[in-house]
């Protein structure tokens, strides 16, 4: 059975505050909060950033879609066939009319301007290819319905689902195995494409039995001896079987898979290590149990290597499964940590795309919400003036990611290594991000400082803290949060002024304890100015 | 757009309007705004006069009217630029271009809903097809996405269509069709855009407007023909097509003379009589003495050679041959005996044949004001130019206009006087200086063309600061040094002259003009050599005229300029 994220979340809190010694329940409570919450929250944020990738790709099949629709159908070499011919030449006895026939609606479907699918479709010769598929004796004639119906499932959900329910998926597995490599080729693009439409025809593939001859292909001495896009197109097939979640691919297909896998990240062709990231990045992103398979794999090291590879389309998948890796337990992300993927940080975190930046920002921020030990590793990276250096003038999504990994550094991080952000500069960027729109990222911020002013409290070092507070215009900004639309914001903005700028503490008391929306509205004024004084 | 009808689509249009009419600076665009201007009288149509003498004044107005009005009339400018990319308009601005200005920017040709275009569709544009110069942007990108490995980290597709075997090919084919229809479209628009010319005058084109609408005038048709004397007497148009728009006129001349046969054949004090002529082309000879004007006439003084101690044993010859007493001949015109006028012209023609100057008459139009004045077609134009240019008092360049402007009305014949007096003074400074540079061989060949620089110290160098003047010089110039030069290769090539513009800016104005021939098409290919040059040295100039073979230059980079245009006409 798939675990429950939730009940992960809570076990991993309850680990976590177990081994936490020294900081107050309060900080306890609330580094436990995130962990919990945190992981959640960075799941929404993943899941938001799939939403966006599916809105521009949708979009961008739009404008092709609409550009299509200006271009009138030019410059086809050979007539074409009409679907009512296909379906005679189809329906003929002759094997030779057949073949012509299924090769017309193979080049019709292969054109790049409106495929004309639906009309295949409701011709009713869906059937009739898939029993192509299985005429062994005559392989040209597999190949040519192959490749038709791969086209057919490259379409919409319900185009996908005729090919599917027409009984295509058992007829490709076995083309898999072909002897002629273009029909098995043409035969592990259908089932990509199947596989691809969603967790249930991925399932479905699975469950036939799709994966077995899939992996064994790559049971070879050298993978060379395969041409570059076949391997490709296997590649991606491989990870469209891990793709999806909701739910996610049985455990037992992804730990037969993990060794194909493996094998794969060692080849050297970019689209197949670009390809096979991804595939890794699809089971990582999920419960600390399926992070757990592909840190036994030992992948980590591997993954770690490709970081470095300067090919954006394998560093970018690389870096999500390490990202995703790392929301996992602590001894999971140690194992990133000991990979010695920190090393590649300095530059990913400056990395030219801003996207790049964002997910390497996010990867931190897991990071420190980890150990302090690991807090002390990405110390030790040089990756603090960085941060610093992002929320001071960074791209808006990576700021944000470099917020969280501040707070989530303040939460755990020990007296010394406080000590040291706050040495980083980091008070007057947080300050200036204060004046963001974002109700959330201020609520983030104003949980940063608490927990920088707690330490300071601790070591008595709070005057001292202030007068930079003062200097930077930090009193004035959270002062002015005090009248904040957002509740959240001018309690929690309050709440610091009455803690630790509040010169009596007696009037302190007295305010929380009347502490009613309205007595704050009033007293606030009073409180500034008996501190201003 | 090209209008093709001028009442419904422009007149009607504007006519309930509050209309801003933009003018450029010359004699051609003055009678069209003068004709354009009585029909809004006469139809109270409200409007705003601006005069425009570049594209920054034109920039500027239109940004100080855009405002107020909708409806833009431009008249002898906008036509040979994007007018929309350079004035940004609002999308319901709506520009009437009538200018003679060629070739018209494509752009302007078009674009249907906002340029509205006053030009002669027989005129000979030579358009390029729009086929030829505009692809959809859409056909172009079409097929760019495979579906396969993207390079920029995206994720993969979840599913993929194969394409044809062809589609590869045929997508490297289509791109190599888009590579080669952009070189033709290149080539097309160099080819369209490589010289400079004029069309039909814009007086003529909005005469014709008042035709059409009944409501045209005597006075519309002579400034009607003064504009298309302009564009004979600053060398804008060919022989031919000035032939050709003469035939025109005359017919509308003779309609007008029928027409009022009755009432206007008595002669009376305020009456006006348009009549064709073929006529000496003397300039300014009947305000002038017969003499003073053959020394000053560029047809003469060339065809004399009269800065040359020959020519002016010549030029007495001729006057013996025609057996005129040097008395009479030197005298103001209009003292000149009545027995002597009476067939002078037919005398001088004769004459003129022996001497070589077989076309000293040429078909033209005169007009009578009353009784007592006469001018030619020619005489108005030197006259209003020489206002429009004025040097003498220090007013500024709208000052002019109106005063030129005002030059064409008939009651305003104090002002024309006073503007034939300054075209006298215009004409003599134009000679001499031509004197002094064929005697003192200040054309130099520079290979591709002629050159001649007026240095600061040059006698009336301040008229020719200005660009119709010094336009004429030029033209007067070449027209004396192909006469002169032995040089045979000399004789056609073309001629840049140069004359300080403003000597506190350390600018100077530079001219380049075609060759002089009798066949010449009068197109001119220096609008482009001189933006090319400009651009290749980063000059500091000034393409500011409508006409773009008249710039502006700063003096410290004439000599790199002219270098880069050497190499580049090399």
């Amino acid at each position: 059975m798939d675990s429950d994220p939730l009940f992960t979340g809570d076990s991993c809190a309850a680990q976590r505050s177990a081994m936490q010694a020294g900081p107050s329940c309060d900080t306890r409570a609330r580094l436990c909060q995130f962990k919990n919450k945190g992981k959640d929250a960075n799941e929404l944020r993943r899941r938001r950033a799939e939403v966006n990738v599916e809105l521009r790709k949708a979009k961008k099949d739009e404008q092709i879609q609409k550009k299509r629709n200006v271009v009138s159908q030019h410059n086809e070499q050979l007539p074409q066939w009409t679907v009512d011919e296909i379906l005679e030449g189809v329906n003929s006895q002759s094997l030779v009319h057949q073949l012509q026939a299924t090769q017309a609606a193979r080049k019709l479907l292969s054109r790049e301007i409106h495929p004309p699918i639906d009309s295949i479709i409701s011709a009713g010769l869906i059937p009739k290819f898939v029993w192509f598929l299985i005429l062994s004796e005559c392989p040209p004639i597999q190949f040519e319905a192959a490749w038709a119906l791969t086209n057919i499932a490259s379409g919409k959900s319900e185009q996908t689902r005729a090919v599917v329910e027409a009984g295509a998926v058992s007829a490709f597995i076995n083309l898999v195995s072909s002897p002629h490599p273009h029909i098995s080729e043409q035969a592990i693009w259908a089932l990509g494409n199947i596989a691809g439409d969603g967790p249930d025809f991925r399932d479905m593939v699975l469950k036939h039995g799709g994966l077995k001859p899939l992996v064994t292909l790559l049971d070879v001495p050298d993978l060379c001896v395969y041409p570059s896009d076949y391997l490709r197109n296997l590649t991606w097939t491989i990870s469209n079987l891990c793709r999806n979640k909701n739910p996610a691919p049985p455990l037992k297909a992804v730990e037969q898979m993990l060794p194909a896998l493996s094998r794969l990240l060692h080849h050297s062709d970019i689209p197949v290590l670009a390809d096979t990231c991804w595939a890794l990045s699809y089971l990582t992103d999920g419960s600390n149990e399926r992070i757990e398979v592909v840190v036994q794999a030992g992948l980590v090291p591997l993954l770690v290597r490709l970081l470095s590879c300067g090919e954006i389309p394998i560093v970018t998948p690389a870096l999500r499964s390490l990202g995703n890796i790392v929301t996992g337990t602590d001894e999971q992300t140690q194992c990133v940590l000991n990979a010695g993927a920190l090393a590649m940080f300095p530059q990913l975190l400056r990395h030219t795309r801003p996207n790049l930046q964002k997910e390497a920002a996010w990867t931190v921020s897991n990071i420190t919400a980890g150990k302090e030990s690991q807090i002390q590793e990405v110390i030790d990276a040089g990756l603090i003036p960085i941060l610093v250096e992002i929320l001071r003038h960074g791209d808006y999504k990576t700021q944000k990611e470099a917020l969280w990994a501040v707070t989530n550094y303040t939460s755990g991080g020990n007296i010394e290594q406080l000590a040291y952000l706050v040495h980083c500069e980091v008070l007057p960027s947080l300050f200036r991000l204060l004046s963001a729109k974002d109700s959330k990222i201020i609520l983030i911020i104003l949980d940063a400082i608490v927990n920088i002013l707690q330490m300071a409290e601790k070591t008595g070092e709070i005057d001292k803290l202030s007068l930079t507070f003062e200097e930077y215009g930090g009193i004035e900004k959270i002062e002015g949060l005090q009248s904040h639309e957002n509740e959240a914001v001018y309690k929690a903005a309050l709440n610091i002024i009455d803690r630790f700028f509040s010169l009596d503490n007696e009037d302190d008391e007295s305010v929380t304890s009347e502490a009613t929306a309205d007595g704050y509205a009033f007293q606030a004024p009073q409180n500034k100015s008996t501190f201003q004084f | 757009m090209f209008i093709t009808d001028i009442r419904k689509e422009f007149y009607e249009v504007v006519a309930n309007q509050r209309v801003a009419l933009l003018v450029a600076a010359d004699i051609d665009a003055l009678c069209a705004c003068k004709i354009l201007q009585a029909l809004f009288h006469c139809d109270q149509v409200q409007y705003t006069l601006v005069p425009v003498t570049g594209w920054q004044d034109l920039g500027t107005a239109f940004l100080e009217h855009k405002e107020q009005f909708r409806y833009f009339v431009l008249i002898n400018c906008g036509a040979n630029v994007d007018l929309l990319e350079m004035l940004q308009p609002d999308d319901d601005t709506i520009f009437f271009i009538c200018d003679t200005h060629r070739p018209v920017d494509v752009v302007n040709v078009y674009n249907d809903s906002q340029v509205k275009l006053l030009i002669k569709q027989d005129d000979d544009l030579g358009v390029p097809s729009y086929d030829d110069i505009f692809r959809d942007e859409d056909e172009e990108e079409e097929g760019d996405d495979s579906g396969n490995d993207s390079d920029d980290g995206s994720e993969p597709s979840g599913k993929r269509r194969r394409y044809d075997e062809g589609a590869l090919e045929r997508r490297i084919e289509r791109q190599r069709a888009k590579r080669e229809w952009e070189a033709r479209r290149r080539e097309i628009l160099f080819d369209y855009e490589q010289y400079e010319y004029h069309g039909t005058s814009a007086s003529l084109m909005i005469f014709e407007l008042a035709w059409v609408l009944t409501k045209d005038t005597k006075d519309m048709l002579w400034w009607s023909v003064i504009g298309l004397t302009d564009q004979w007497v600053h060398d804008k148009i060919t022989h031919m097509k000035y032939i050709t728009d003469v035939a025109t006129l005359q017919r509308h001349v003779s309609r007008h003379n029928h027409r009022n046969e009755d009432e206007e054949n008595s002669l009376s004090i305020d009456c006006m009589r348009i009549s064709f002529e073929y006529d000496l082309r003397l300039t300014l000879y009947q305000h002038w003495s017969l003499y003073e004007s053959i020394c000053n006439s560029c047809y003469t003084t060339c065809n004399f050679k009269l800065w040359t101690l020959n020519g002016q044993k010549k030029l007495q010859e001729f006057l013996a041959d025609m057996g005129l007493p040097l008395k009479q001949v030197r005298q103001k015109f209009h003292s000149m005996d009545m027995s002597i006028k009476e067939n002078l012209k037919d005398i001088i023609e004769e004459s003129s044949n022996k001497y070589g100057m077989k076309d000293i008459r040429i078909q033209t139009f005169g007009v009578h004001f009353g009784f007592k004045n006469r001018f030619l077609a020619s005489d108005m134009v030197h006259a209003t130019t020489a206002l429009l240019e004025s040097t003498e008092k220090d007013e500024n360049d709208g000052d002019n206009f109106i005063k030129a402007l005002d030059s064409l009305s008939r009651s305003n014949l104090e002002r024309l006087h006073s503007g034939i007096d300054q075209a006298k003074k215009k004409l003599i400074a134009i000679q001499q200086t031509v004197a002094s540079c064929i005697c003192t061989n200040l054309i130099l060949s520079q290979g591709p063309f002629l050159y001649c620089y007026l240095t600061e110290g040059t006698p009336d160098i301040k008229l020719f600061s200005k660009p119709l003047a010094l336009t004429l010089l030029c033209k007067y110039l070449l027209k004396a040094f192909v006469l002169s030069t032995r040089n045979k290769r000399c004789k056609l090539l073309p001629l840049i002259m140069a004359a300080p513009r403003d000597t506190e800016k350390g600018t100077v104005i530079v001219v380049g003009i075609p060759p002089e021939s009798e066949t010449s098409d009068k197109k001119n290919f220096f609008g482009r050599a001189f933006e090319k040059a400009a651009e290749s040295t980063s000059s500091r100039t000034l393409h500011d005229h409508f006409d773009t073979s008249i710039i502006e230059l700063k003096m410290e980079d004439r000599s790199k300029f002219l270098d880069a245009l050497i190499t580049l006409l090399s």
